[in-house]
Parts: structure tokens; C-alpha cells; sequence
């Protein structure tokens, strides 16, 4: 009987020298993904899941995270739906923080954006503060300079003021005839407002257009009659229209019908998508929008191609989430988090401090820089519509 | 003055779809005393399974997709009625009133689940005619979308004053209970109403996803809102109020963004109803009283 109890045990002991993996098992390392995943920008979430679903699968497949003890974590991916408005938002932050997740990448809205680093703690250390201790590395939510409030926040979306003052630089060298700048713009919307206002009118005007004037509608507009009779009496040689995909339809149709041809169309960052395409590619033709992503690299396709099998679409926003994960793999790894549940608050405070002390991530366009303030600088190009696609017309950088 | 007229025609036209939703409302509020909240979710909902045909049969004329959206919104009037009215017992209208609401919200949600909230491209009829009168234009697709409001109106009206049907149903309107007693089956003629008003309902979805050229789920509540308005400046259980009520709020609405801006001209409209809800609470075209 004690023979074969040592027989046993011999070859428990023997597995376990030979198995890799035994002495210690793979961790888990969550990552908590939200954004709208339902109403009518269900899109950007189901977008942004997929993506990130698809970069875990590749890092997961590829051996995982090495933690700080040299074991390997493996990525797990939980996507809460904050359906675009602020207070679920909130709510979802801090059921994420009640959790095990050691970061959480999002949101895809501006407007829960804002409020929700309002709720993180604004200076790291500042005791006085009880807000959130929790880095949160937004993907999609794209209004100039929100990452400021806290200290927390880190984000990983296209610099708009960058990217519109080079376009329209880009535009006056080209075609040097063109004068003025027409505004169309989504005014209940928190990115197409604050796009048109603080981004495009400014970096027209510098640039040296004049602007000829602007017009208004709302995100849920039936009739853009009278808005593209003001366009139309403009006649500017540019209309810029910084609205999402619907109204932009709209408006793009509306043009059609009361025979305005600008010579030249541009849109905001947001409708270089699909989305466009579906509703109104005829319309949208000649569009030209600036971008951080178009599917021209090895990199970009084969994030593209990987993001599909996950069925979500590969886009400026949802690229963004796929980088995210890889970025968010080399900080863990330069910062050697521990991976153990009883190590979350500590694990989330290295994840932050590790992402504060990037200043260069690599995206799959190229280098992205990162800013002071928790913002980044990344690569762009100049996409327009063509025969139902978005075609890359110009590379700047 | 060119600006005022050209903004009061185009609202006007677009006002009929208004109408179209607006009678929605009032003849189920007519026939059953209760409101039907999902009315314009349905209506938007009939409009896109109106493009499935495209689906199937790519580069199916506009006028299939219309009488597609037109037959599918009678089938979601009837499953309204089944799922919100039918099962729920009479001395609770509270109960059917939210459950009205929750169906709108089933139906918004399941059209962004199956769109993923992608607009969809709509076709349209005459959207490439112009009419011009010197400075002054008419757009040829909205003169479409109000010619079948009004051709539907009109066969509507036929409906209820000139069938069995509409005797009955005005019968139910005005007295359930008698007309019950005079052999009348009252929930037959209640199931016809939804199918009536459904079938009114996908032709006014379709209408506005032809006068937009898109479609998205982000109509249906502005769609509702405007329809209960209208609704209720009309007169609630009013046709013609619906009607004259659905131009006026099209036309004022219209002629509000011109000169006020988009941000105020939802404000005015608002005000419109509290003017009629404070100063003539019955609407335009306010029915007499039953003898309830």
C-alpha cells in the first residue's frame, strides 16, 4: 500500500516539474470595457467590444501579460453598457470599481465622458479627495481636452485641433482659390458641438478662410429645409458639417434636393464610417474627413481583419480600444502588477502611474505621442468618400 | 417675406406626416378612450420592415416599400392591440397606457438591435422634381409625402362614413355599451381600429423615412411627442383636428426655426400646447361629450 502511495506521489511530483504551468496557474487580469450598447449609438459599443475582445484574444494567444511574480496573466474582457447617458455612466464606473477589473477602457460618449472623470479623484495622493481610484483609458470619447479633470483619466483618441488646423493648412495650399467656410452643426450633441465651435470655425478662420456663416440643427432633425436655404445663400466655397451620421444624411440629401454644390465638403471625425456609407454614400461623395485610422498598414488590417471575426467594425474609435489593450499590456508589464485580487487598489495605482509616465505608444498608423495632460497625439490621415468607401486621399505626416 | 413663405410651405408639407400620426393617436383615443403611446414606434417600426423587400429584392421600386411599410404596419397594430389592449383588463387603463409605453420602448430597442442605431439609406418618389416659382420652391417628394397623407386621410374618412366598419366604429366611439347591445362586436371593431390605424401609421413612417431619405431609430420619440401635440391641439378623438393640427404644428415649426433658430423653436411649439392646453383644453375641433 505505501509503494503505491510513493508511486503516486512520485508522479504528482513529476507532473508538476515538467508542466510549465503548474506551479503556478495562469491569473486573470480584468479589464472592464463600457460605452453605448444600446439606443442609437449602439454602434461605437459594439464596435469598441469587439475590438477589444479581439486584441485580448491575440495577447491572450500569444502567451498573456507577464506579472510581477513571472507568472502570465491572460486577459478577460467584461463590456457594461453606460447606453450614452452620464448617470449610467457613473453608475457603471462604480460598479466597475466595486470589481476585481484592474482598469476600465471608455467611454464612447462625450457626454458621460465629462461628468464621469468629474467623479475620479482629481490629484492622485490628494487625501482630501475621495473620488474614484481608478484609471480609466477612454478609447472613444473624442471632445478636445477632457482627460484634464483627473488625474485618472488617460485617453487614446485623435487630437481634433491637430488634425483640422493641418487639414484645412492642407486645403488653402491646395486649392488656394477656395476662400470661405460655411458651418453646418449638430447643436445637441456634446463632440459635433464643441468640434464645430472650439476646433473647426477656429482652425478655418487661422488658416485664413473666412467664415460665411452657420447653421444649426439638432441630432434627431426630420427637416433641414431651412438650414441648407441659409447654406445655400452662403454659397462658400467650403461647407464644413460637424454632425454624426444621421443628420449629416439629412443635410447631405437636403443639398441635393435644393441643388447645393460646395466645391468642397468636409465632416467631422466621427462620420469617416461605415455608418455614412450605409445612409447616404451617394450624397456623402467628395467628403473629406481627417482620420487616425484607415486600414493602410500590416498592423491596420490585420486589427481590422481579427476586429470582423468578433463582428465589430474597424474604425477611428474602435481601433483606439484595440490599441488600448496592447498598450495597456506593456504598462502592466513595465509596472509588474501582481494579477492578485487582493492587489487591485495597488495594481490600478501602477497601471496609472505607468500610463502617466508613457511619452510614446506604438498605434497601428505609426508613433502616437503622448501629452502632459493625459492626451494623445496620434498619427492621421485624410480619407474621402469614394464610390461607397472611404479612400485614403492624403497622408500628411 | 419670401423666407416666411417658403419656410411655412415646406412645413406644411412636412406637417402631413404629423397628421398622419396625429390621427393615429386620436382614433384609438376615440374608439377606446386610451392612448397608444407605441403609435409612432410601430408606424417607424412598419417603415423598416417596409425595407426588408429591398433586402430581398434589390432595387425594389420605392412604391413596394411603401405598401411593404403600409402592410407591415397593420400587423404591428394588431400585435400593439394583442400585447397592450387586448389582455388587459378594461378598468385599468393605467396599465395599457404603460404598457404602451413599454412597447415603444421594445420596439425602438429592437430596431437598434437589429440596425445596430446605422441609419438607413430610404427611397423616396419625385425626390429629384423642383418646383419653381421664381425664388420660391416646392420639393416634388414632399408634395408626394402630402398628396398620399391626404389620399389616406380621405380613405380613411371613407372608411368610417361610408363601410359597415365605420358605422361601427363611430358606435363604439360614441357608446361602447349600446353599441354592444345592437350586436355590435366591440373587440372586433377595437382590433380593426389598430389594424386601421397601423396600416395609416406604416405609410406615415414610410412617408417621413422618403421625406427624410433616412431612416433611424432616433424618430420615434420626437415622432410620439409630436404626435401626442398634434393630438391634443387637434382635439383628442378629432380627425380633422388631427389633420388641420398636424399642418399648423408643421408650418409653425418650420417657420419658428427660421426666425428663431433651432434651439427656440421646440420651445414655441411647447408653448403652442400650453396655450391650447390652457385656453381651449378641448383642441380645435373639440367632440361633444357622450352621454357617459
Amino acid at each position: 500500500m505505501n509503494k503505491i502511495a510513493l508511486a503516486v506521489a512520485a508522479a504528482f511530483a513529476a507532473t508538476a516539474f515538467t508542466s510549465p504551468g503548474a506551479f503556478a496557474q495562469d491569473k486573470t487580469i480584468k479589464i472592464a470595457g463600457f460605452g453605448a450598447k444600446s439606443g442609437v449609438v449602439r454602434g461605437f459599443g459594439i464596435n469598441s467590444e469587439a475590438a477589444l475582445l479581439a486584441a485580448a484574444d491575440q495577447i491572450n494567444k500569444a502567451g498573456g501579460v507577464k506579472l510581477a511574480d513571472g507568472s502570465k496573466g491572460k486577459f478577460a474582457v467584461e463590456f457594461l453598457d453606460d447606453r450614452c447617458t452620464a448617470e449610467e455612466g457613473i453608475s457603471v464606473i462604480r460598479r466597475i470599481a466595486g470589481t476585481d477589473a484592474v482598469v476600465a477602457i471608455g467611454p464612447t460618449c462625450s457626454n458621460v465622458a465629462e461628468p464621469l472623470f468629474g467623479i475620479l479623484q482629481k490629484k492622485v495622493d490628494d487625501k482630501s479627495d475621495s473620488g474614484l481610484q481608478m484609471p480609466v483609458f477612454t478609447d472613444v470619447a473624442i471632445k478636445v481636452g477632457l482627460a484634464k479633470i483627473s488625474e485618472w483619466a488617460f485617453r487614446n483618441v485623435p487630437n481634433e485641433v491637430t488634425m483640422y488646423s493641418s487639414l484645412f493648412y492642407w486645403l488653402k495650399t491646395k486649392h488656394p482659390e477656395m476662400k470661405t467656410v460655411f458651418g453646418g452643426v449638430e447643436e445637441d450633441f456634446a463632440h459635433s458641438r464643441a468640434t464645430w465651435y472650439a476646433v473647426m470655425k477656429d482652425r478655418a478662420a487661422t488658416n485664413g478662410y473666412a467664415i460665411a456663416g452657420e447653421t444649426k440643427w439638432l441630432l434627431a432633425d426630420t427637416n433641414f429645409a431651412t438650414q441648407v436655404r441659409e447654406m445655400k445663400k452662403a454659397n462658400a466655397d467650403i461647407v464644413a458639417i460637424s454632425a454624426h451620421p444621421f443628420s449629416t444624411c439629412g443635410v447631405l440629401k437636403e443639398m441635393q434636393r435644393q441643388g447645393v454644390k460646395p466645391k468642397l465638403l468636409v465632416g467631422l471625425t466621427s462620420t469617416s464610417t461605415f455608418e455614412t456609407m450605409q445612409g447616404c454614400a451617394k450624397q456623402a461623395e467628395g467628403m473629406i474627413i481627417p482620420t487616425s485610422f484607415a486600414p493602410v498598414t500590416k498592423e491596420g488590417k490585420a486589427a481590422s481583419d481579427a476586429t470582423a471575426k468578433f463582428k465589430g467594425a474597424a474604425d477611428l474609435h474602435s481601433m483606439a480600444a484595440w490599441e488600448n489593450m496592447f498598450i495597456l499590456k506593456q504598462v502592466m508589464e513595465s509596472e509588474k502588477i501582481s494579477g492578485n485580487p487582493k492587489d487591485v487598489q495597488a495594481d490600478r495605482r501602477k497601471i496609472r502611474d505607468g500610463l502617466a509616465k508613457l511619452k510614446i505608444t506604438k498605434g497601428l498608423m505609426g508613433e502616437t505621442k503622448r501629452t502632459d495632460d493625459r492626451e494623445a497625439d496620434k498619427p492621421y490621415l485624410f480619407v474621402q468618400a469614394k464610390g461607397g468607401h472611404w479612400t485614403v486621399l492624403h497622408n500628411p505626416l | 417675406m419670401l423666407d416666411f413663405l417658403q419656410s411655412a410651405s415646406d412645413g406644411i408639407l412636412f406637417g402631413a406626416t404629423y397628421a398622419l400620426i396625429g390621427i393615429g393617436f386620436t382614433l384609438v383615443f376615440g374608439v377606446m378612450h386610451k392612448l397608444n403611446l407605441a403609435y409612432a414606434a410601430a408606424s417607424v417600426g412598419g417603415a423598416y420592415c417596409g425595407l426588408l423587400i429591398v433586402k430581398v429584392a434589390a432595387g425594389a421600386p420605392a412604391f413596394a416599400v411603401f405598401f411593404g411599410a403600409f402592410l407591415a404596419g397593420g400587423v404591428l397594430g394588431y400585435l400593439v392591440y394583442l400585447t397592450c389592449f387586448h389582455f388587459i383588463p378594461v378598468s385599468n387603463p393605467l396599465a395599457a397606457l404603460m404598457a404602451t409605453v413599454g412597447m415603444l420602448l421594445l420596439i425602438d430597442e429592437i430596431i437598434v438591435h437589429e440596425t445596430d442605431g446605422v441609419p438607413l439609406n430610404y427611397p423616396a418618389m419625385f425626390d429629384d422634381v423642383m418646383l419653381r416659382v421664381g425664388e420660391f420652391t416646392l420639393r416634388g417628394d414632399l408634395l408626394m409625402v402630402f398628396v398620399v397623407s391626404m389620399v389616406c386621410m380621405a380613405g380613411l374618412l371613407a372608411l368610417l362614413y361610408k363601410t359597415r366598419l365605420g358605422l361601427a366604429t363611430r358606435a363604439v366611439s360614441q357608446q361602447a355599451v349600446a353599441a354592444q347591445l345592437c350586436g355590435i362586436r366591440v373587440g372586433r371593431v377595437n382590433a380593426m381600429t389598430f389594424v386601421v390605424t397601423g396600416l395609416l401609421g406604416g405609410i406615415a413612417g414610410a412617408m417621413i423615412g422618403a421625406s427624410v431619405g433616412t431612416l433611424s431609430p432616433l424618430l420615434t420619440t420626437p415622432l410620439t411627442i409630436k404626435g401626442l401635440i398634434v393630438t391634443v391641439i387637434g382635439g383628442l378623438g378629432s380627425i380633422p383636428g388631427a389633420i388641420i393640427a398636424g399642418l399648423l404644428v408643421g408650418g409653425f415649426e418650420s417657420v419658428l426655426q427660421q426666425f428663431r433658430g433651432v434651439t427656440e423653436r421646440d420651445l414655441y411649439v411647447m408653448l403652442l400646447l400650453f396655450v391650447f392646453l390652457v385656453f381651449r383644453p378641448g383642441g380645435l375641433f373639440a367632440p361633444k361629450g357622450g352621454r357617459d
